[in-house]
């Protein structure tokens, strides 16, 4: 039987975080590649990599939202092509949902989760179309036309599926803090 | 006396004689109308028991074949009559058939990537195909796994023939089902029609000539400064699951 976790050391506790860690951002990057029946909206699947950046972001400094944004944005480039960047949008959003307030204007943790990636997906979706315009290989009414099918349905069913990626990830982080601040 | 009597028997048998006018009447109709009513009944009987789905699939999946020794037999004319005119044969190619395990990552990039890669031959530019044509061409290799660039991403650029009027353009994709044929403006007339077939061109070199892409759906010609034309792809691409990449050798 395993031992319960308030006996764990703390370099176990932070190797289990790692673990859970890189655990969620697999399962996010896994879930971006498929087309699961009920994650479609429109032709769109909801923006895992955002709403885990979102889910990281929400309660921790503008700089480690900046940087997690940016490292899931180029592994998304890994998964899709490399020109144009997924990091700049998500390193954005990440940093936004940092300095955000929301808890002040919701009381439920995970609505405020869900609002502010309804609020994030159109963002990034704008950024990546601003470089596609930018390069030029798109006809430019295309893209806007296919950016405002995209932003909006990716902001419903992204926001959507929030909750099942943030309630889990956040609860582990709340004891994970009460764990190690109760020693 | 005689009188009387017909009228007793009239009264005994009038109905019976009535029926039977009445019958011969309907006998008479059925006959001038050449069985109207009955054929449709029979119709309406047989109905439910006629010409189910899977009866029209053996006959679709007959055509198939037929088609296809057809396509075989003349791929076996050409080839004969490309040698006697010493015209190089056709490169031959060798078919991997690969499962689509992912499609693409973002709602940008129109992407499949398939369960097979580098250890099965499968390289880099090679040509991607499904039952109904084109579907695109390889854009990076792993071991296992590839990722295919569809031909209905914007990014995609093919070098097309109009099957019927020998008519090229290029074709950039345009999202899920449809592509655009671009031609150049300068040409005076510009033969195509509605439902032409669009197939890969033998100019291009990145693509085998002739692999069946789509059917004009749309016509724009007057537009300015690029003539357009808009092709339905005939691959289902939302719903394909299996594809065969043509690797050489």
């Amino acid at each position: 039987m395993a031992k319960p976790l308030r006996l764990w050391s703390r370099p176990a506790l932070f190797q289990l975080n790692v673990l859970i860690l890189i655990g969620s951002t697999v399962l996010c990057l896994l879930l971006q590649l498929s087309r699961l029946p009920g994650m479609i909206l429109l032709d769109v699947t909801p923006n895992w990599c955002l709403i885990w950046v979102v889910t990281w972001s929400i309660k921790r400094s503008p700089l480690q939202g900046l940087i997690a944004g940016m490292a899931l944005g180029l592994i998304q480039d890994g998964i899709t092509a490399p020109s144009p960047t997924h990091a700049l949008g998500l390193a954005i959003a990440g940093y936004i949902t940092s300095t955000l307030d929301v808890r002040r204007w919701v009381d439920e943790d995970f609505i405020c989760a869900a609002l502010i990636v309804f609020m994030m997906a159109p963002v990034v979706e704008a950024v990546f179309a601003g470089q596609l315009a930018l390069q030029g290989v798109w006809d430019s009414q295309q893209i806007w036309t296919h950016l405002q099918q995209v932003s909006l349905s990716s902001a419903i069913i992204s926001s959507l599926w929030t909750p099942l990626v943030y309630v889990p990830l956040n609860r582990w982080w709340e004891r994970l803090h009460d764990l190690l601040h109760s020693r | 006396m005689r009188i009387n009597k017909f009228w007793r028997w009239w009264d005994q048998n009038r109905s019976a004689l009535l029926l039977a006018l009445l019958v011969l009447c309907v006998a008479v109709f059925v006959k001038t109308t050449q069985g109207l009513g009955l054929l449709d009944l029979r119709r309406s009987i047989a109905g439910p028991f006629q010409s189910d789905g899977s009866k029209q699939q053996v006959l679709i999946d007959a055509q198939t074949q037929a088609l296809q020794t057809q396509v075989q037999e003349l791929e076996g004319q050409n080839q004969a009559l490309r040698a006697l005119l010493n015209l190089s044969p056709l490169p031959g190619y060798k078919k991997v058939a690969a499962p689509v395990v992912a499609r693409s990552g973002d709602s940008w990039w129109q992407q499949f990537i398939l369960g097979k890669g580098s250890l099965e031959g499968i390289q880099v530019d090679a040509v991607v195909v499904a039952p109904g044509g084109l579907v695109g061409r390889v854009m990076s290799v792993s071991p296992t796994t590839s990722r295919v660039l569809l031909v209905s991403d914007p990014t995609s650029k093919i070098g097309v023939t109009v099957s019927r009027s020998r008519q090229v353009g290029i074709l950039s994709g345009r999202l899920n089902r449809y592509g655009v044929v671009e031609f150049e403006n300068f040409e005076k007339t510009i033969d195509i029609k509605l439902n032409d077939a669009v197939v890969t061109s033998t100019l291009s070199s990145r693509f085998p000539p002739g692999i069946a892409i789509g059917r004009v759906s749309e016509l724009h010609l007057d537009r300015r400064p690029i003539p357009q034309a808009v092709v339905e792809f005939t691959v289902p691409i939302e719903t394909v699951e299996w594809v065969n990449v043509l690797t050489h050798g």
